[in-house]
């Protein structure tokens, strides 16, 4: 074919070269379980490891589908047929980490979770009598800790953020100072290491209320400051692709500007706008170094964020991990389960984010 | 102990109770050393005011966590009114700066405070300073994995040689020597190390500047001075790595190695009645303050079949006086029951250390009569 | 008034992000304020916009402020006489830029390697997700790959340690045996697994999240009328995304990764968990003594023990990471800048539009850059809208 095409173009018949020279429907299948079962007969000669059967599949896959292509079809479609293997390939070669990590936290963390460990505070009972003291896992003190700090974090960051890059696309001049300072600083404070911010909060509130500053609001303030780079950024480029159609279409009915953002601008992008902000919240819910910091460390149960010390899941993890108790195991699976629990958490909240995302995101949208 | 509040009379009663019955059952559970010293004089005793209310802030050293676990439960379980905080994530670093800015009424820290640190305490407790008050004693184990090879001893100059990278395999003539009849593969030794900064380390390297100075010519420090090993984040990375990879070796709290393999260190294991009797043997009191308890170990008479060579100290660290007198009040009554003979025993129970002598004890608890 | 759009559009060249739209809303609020038209509802919205705008550079100014008032003595002092500064952590180090060197190449290192596994597959997944999976799998492949953003730090951490650690051993074994004349994988092979490689691979997967989200939020935004023209005009999809998705979606994609590189340059908890570190400048992957450290990684590890002033030296190497931070940013802003100037270029007639790069063997292509080449300029004029807002601006003048 690719030798006939040339000849085609001047002679006419277009329609011939769209229908004939095609490879057969299922023909990618075909090739792969070819390259499967030569590799696999290559691998028991070899010796057999499933990685290195599946990385050479697809390697001898994608050359096959190339030079298939490139000889019945023609290179444009060969290109494509291989591109479509890469990034299938890519993929399957993501979905392997992804899984395997969401199978650890589930599987060792599965069989902590209980409904007693989820309403119940972790406590210490000491026998007087035997000197023993027996550790009862709970999570509850971790899960009110974390809805807290983390909620408190996103009602500061969200609306800041969020009319922060409203500003940036919709009122800025780009060469205006104010604008090109608070992109530069969004840059800056992206990198910015999750314990300094930890740090700066505390720093902060031991100023203003003292030595013992050791406060749920202090975390979320140094939960902030870590994630109104993340909601502006995020959200900053999903107005931008707000075709510019629509806003001047609005304009140009004299709908004022307020109401252009708020029913136009917004509500198309909604579905970009609570990825971003969903992306942040997760960003910051697994924090551990600045509550450390901050909200200090604390077994007990505590629901004033303006108060006392405050524990969280991640908090939870960590130091089931990193400090555990005398039975080892026992404070691992702890951990564990803490970790399943803030990701079932990050789940549910995404739940309702996207719940409201398609409440609000304008009929007829993909 | 005094207290001027004479309702705590009928707790005394309650606490030489349970001082009594820890000796018995303690005796029973195979823990002979509190039961020994304490059957002795009945041991030091801490009376417990339960009528106490308030909140201790408290943070700093990871190595006595889990006896601060256990303290926690056990005071808490007598003064039902006090809630105590104790933040383990923070380190002997974070605890002392901590507790130097005013926001703990006690650090726990593996080392003494130096000799700035004891100058700025003056800010916020007045002249006196602060008291390094030791409470906790465990060992520094050292741990390895060689399969094949159940039961290892190693000498004070050979473990100096193995973690200075001289030694490199595990047949080398050295280890070969301290371990007559064992075979010993060729497999390459992999040293793990701590990669952030640990008392651990310091005691470990205190112990090997002290007795092997020509092998081991680092200077004594928190964080581990030589690069070449693999250098693992905390106790539990330390066990970790060492359980994963074969031929490894590595140093960790002993009660922290959980089910990983021990040497023996000139032929003696760690346990509970030899960490102890090294700190009678070899520990010296340096005071940087009035009433201060700030110990200092002789490695050099760390020796004998019954005295572990390697111990560990941590101390709690209160201020002489405190700004606020009903902190002191509870910071007092809390750090005078860890101090008891009572409280030593829920640590060595619960957490595995190594009870501090009594003698020790009384001193403790005289320094913080002291305090207000 | 003739001057005012060719200005205009001139500066919008210049500009880096997406400035089409945004300076389109710019000039409107003066002209509202000379027409009658002021609503208080405008007037409140532009003013919170505006105030949060201030409010982070207040904030985020503070954050910095605070931080170089903190590192500034530990920087200017002499670490070798200072007894605060001689003894653990800093001990060996004469001064401050002698420690922080080996961290900052450290933490360029570890991120680059991430970014190398992680970008090209992150954006291949969003690929995936938006273009090439059935609609219905695709929502639950995102949904998925979300879900992997919540995932905290300290549980990659952990899985690196149980599962990538001794994953990758016989990987490490094999590349020391056969390729260790590359000083990439050569050096004393790692018996743990606790190498810069296990910890960079769980670096790529935790950014994988962040730039698969936001790429395949913004390659789902692309116009459907130019993806459909396009294909109508004979591209194969592969085509079609090259030349309608790619263009529309390259300052998105530049930014999705940014985001992902912050939080590998930034990362802590992993990091520290999962590498044997030590500060040196070193490119071997596969070694467990001769791993660089990480700026992050090291104030987490080192913090805790550090005394007053080591603290603020930790400070002052977390200062280190914002300028990096800032430098990264910028490139890559240059980068963006610099193809959507070219990206105008094109757009001008006379030269050819974004389709001719189509081979020209075929009787389809022939067509479609007949065809093209109209509908490719009306797609780069169509974002050019501001000029024609200018002119009326400039009538009502």
């Amino acid at each position: 074919m690719s030798v006939l095409s040339p000849r085609i173009k001047p002679s006419g018949p277009v329609a011939n070269s769209l229908t004939s020279g095609q490879l057969p429907r299922f023909v990618e299948l075909y090739v792969l379980l070819g390259a499967a079962i030569v590799t696999g007969l290559v691998m028991l000669l070899v010796g057999f490891s499933l990685v290195g059967w599946l990385c050479l599949t697809a390697v001898i896959y994608l050359v096959a589908l190339a030079i298939l292509s490139s000889v019945v079809e023609n290179r444009r479609k060969a290109t494509d047929r291989v591109i479509r293997g890469l990034v299938t390939v890519a993929f399957l070669l993501a979905l392997i980490p992804l899984v395997s990590t969401l199978a650890t936290v589930i599987v060792q963390g599965a069989g902590e979770i209980s409904w007693s460990f989820i309403t119940s505070v972790g406590a210490a009972t000491f026998d007087p009598n035997t000197l023993t003291v027996t550790q009862t896992p709970g999570a509850l003190q971790a899960i009110v800790g974390t809805l807290i700090i983390t909620g408190i974090a996103s009602l500061i960051s969200i609306p800041i953020g969020l009319f922060t890059s409203i500003y940036l696309v919709e009122y800025a001049q780009p060469k205006q100072w104010l604008a090109r300072t608070v992109t530069f600083l969004v840059d800056v404070m992206t990198g910015i290491p999750s314990i300094v911010a930890g740090l700066f909060a505390f720093s902060l509130f031991s100023i203003i209320v003292g030595p013992k500053a050791f406060s749920g609001f202090s975390a979320s303030v140094a939960l902030s400051v870590l994630m109104i780079p993340t909601v502006v950024r995020a959200c900053e480029e999903m107005l931008r692709l707000v075709p510019g159609d629509l806003r001047e279409a609005s304009l140009a009915l004299g709908v004022s500007k307020f109401s252009t953002i708020v029913k136009v601008v917004l509500p198309t992008a909604i579905a970009g706008l609570i990825t971003g902000i969903m992306l942040a919240v997760a960003r910051i819910i697994g924090e551990t170094a600045p509550i450390f910091l901050a909200a200090s460390f604390t077994d007990n149960f505590n629901a004033n964020p303006f108060d006392g010390p405050m524990q969280t899941l991640p908090v939870l993890a960590y130091t089931g991990y990193a400090f555990p108790g005398k039975d080892i195991a026992a404070s691992n699976a702890s951990a564990w389960g803490a970790a399943l629990l803030l990701v079932l958490l990050v789940v549910i909240l995404n739940l309702i984010a996207r719940v409201i995302a398609r409440i609000f995101a304008p009929k007829g949208m993909r | 102990m005094k207290f001027k509040n004479v309702a705590a009379t009928g707790a005394v009663f309650v606490t030489v109770a349970l001082a009594l019955s820890a000796c018995s059952s303690s005796s029973t559970s195979g823990s002979s050393t509190s039961a020994a010293t304490s059957t002795a004089s009945a041991g030091v005793v801490s009376t417990l005011d339960s009528s106490l209310k308030g909140t201790i802030t408290a943070g700093g050293s990871s190595a006595q966590a889990n006896a601060e676990t256990a303290w926690t439960a056990a005071y808490v379980a007598q003064v039902a009114g006090v809630t105590v905080n104790y933040d383990k994530s923070q380190g002997s670093g974070g605890g002392v700066t901590n507790w130097l800015a005013g926001s703990y009424d006690f650090a726990g820290s593996d080392s003494p405070l130096k000799a700035d640190q004891q100058t700025s305490s003056q800010t916020i407790c007045g002249t006196g300073g602060g008291l390094n008050l030791p409470v906790y004693l465990d060992g520094v184990a050292i741990i390895y994995n060689l399969p094949g090879v159940t039961s290892l001893n190693l000498s004070s100059a050979t473990i100096a040689k193995i973690f200075n990278l001289s030694i490199t395999t595990w047949n080398d003539p050295a280890i070969a020597a301290d371990n007559p009849g064992v075979t010993l593969p060729s497999t390459t030794i992999t040293t793990v190390t701590r990669s952030d900064g640990s008392g651990t380390t310091q005691n470990f390297t205190n112990f090997l500047s002290a007795v092997d100075p020509t092998d081991w010519t680092y200077p004594a420090s928190n964080t581990w001075p030589i690069a070449g090993t693999s250098a693992q984040k905390g106790g539990s990375g330390v066990v970790q790595a060492v359980g994963a990879g074969a031929g490894t070796i590595g140093y960790a709290d002993h009660s922290a190695i959980g089910t990983a393999t021990a040497a023996t260190v000139n032929k003696v294991a760690f346990s509970q009645d030899a960490a102890t009797a090294a700190f009678t043997a070899g520990a010296t009191t340096v005071p940087t303050t009035t009433g201060d308890l700030s110990q200092k170990f002789d490695y050099s008479k760390l020796t004998g079949a019954t005295i572990y060579p390697i111990p560990l100290i941590s101390y709690q660290i209160v201020c002489t006086t405190f700004k606020d007198p009903a902190q002191a009040a509870l910071t007092k009554s809390y750090v005078g029951y860890v101090a008891s003979t009572v409280g030593q025993a829920i640590a060595a129970k619960n957490a595995g250390s190594a009870p501090i002598p009594d003698s020790m004890l009384t001193q403790i608890q005289t320094s913080l009569a002291t305090v207000k | 008034m003739q001057s005012a759009p060719t200005s205009s559009s001139g500066s919008a060249d210049k500009t880096t992000s997406s400035t089409p739209l945004g300076s389109g809303g710019s000039k409107d609020p003066t002209a509202a304020k000379r027409s009658t038209r002021v609503r208080p509802g405008d007037f409140i919205f532009r003013g919170l916009s505006t105030g949060s705008a201030v409010l982070i550079m207040v904030i985020l100014a503070g954050v910095a402020l605070f931080l170089i008032i903190s590192a500034i003595p530990a920087i200017t002092a002499d670490w070798s006489t200072n007894d605060q500064l001689n003894t653990g952590p800093t001990a060996a180090f004469p001064n401050f830029w002698a420690y922080v060197g080996p961290l900052i190449w450290g933490t360029l290192w570890a991120a680059a390697i991430a970014l190398l596994f992680g970008a090209p597959v992150g954006i291949g997944i969003a690929l995936f997700i938006s273009h090439y999976a059935p609609r219905r799998l695709a929502s639950i492949l995102g949904y998925l790959v979300d879900l992997l953003a919540a995932v905290p730090s300290i549980v990659f951490g952990l899985w690196g340690i149980i599962v990538i650690r001794p994953f990758l051993l016989p990987l490490s074994d094999w590349l020391n045996a056969n390729l260790g004349w590359i000083p990439l994988f050569g050096g004393a092979v790692t018996t743990t697994g606790s190498t810069i490689l296990a910890g960079a691979l769980v670096l790529a997967v935790m950014i994988l999240p962040i730039i698969t989200s936001i790429s395949r939020e913004i390659f789902l935004q692309t116009p459907r009328l130019h993806e459909e023209a396009a294909l109508a005009l004979g591209a194969t999809r592969w085509e079609m995304i090259r030349l309608a998705v790619f263009p529309y979606a390259k300052s998105g994609i530049v930014s999705a990764t940014l985001l992902g590189l912050g939080r590998a340059l930034g990362e802590t908890m992993a990091i520290a968990l999962i590498i044997s570190p030590a500060i040196l400048v070193s490119v071997r992957l596969i070694t467990e003594g001769q791993n660089s450290q990480t700026i992050a990684a090291n104030i987490a590890l080192n913090f805790p023990i550090a005394t007053t002033l080591q603290r603020d030296a930790l400070i002052g190497t977390g200062l280190m990471l914002f300028v990096i931070s800032l430098a990264v940013n910028s490139i890559a802003r240059a980068i963006v800048g610099g193809g959507k100037g070219k990206r105008k270029k094109s757009g001008k007639p006379g030269e050819p539009g974004p389709l001719s790069q189509l081979p020209s063997g075929d009787a389809a292509t022939a067509i479609a850059l007949d065809v093209v080449a109209a509908p490719g300029r009306a797609g780069v004029v169509d974002t050019e809208p501001h000029i024609s807002e200018d002119d009326v601006e400039g009538a009502g003048k």
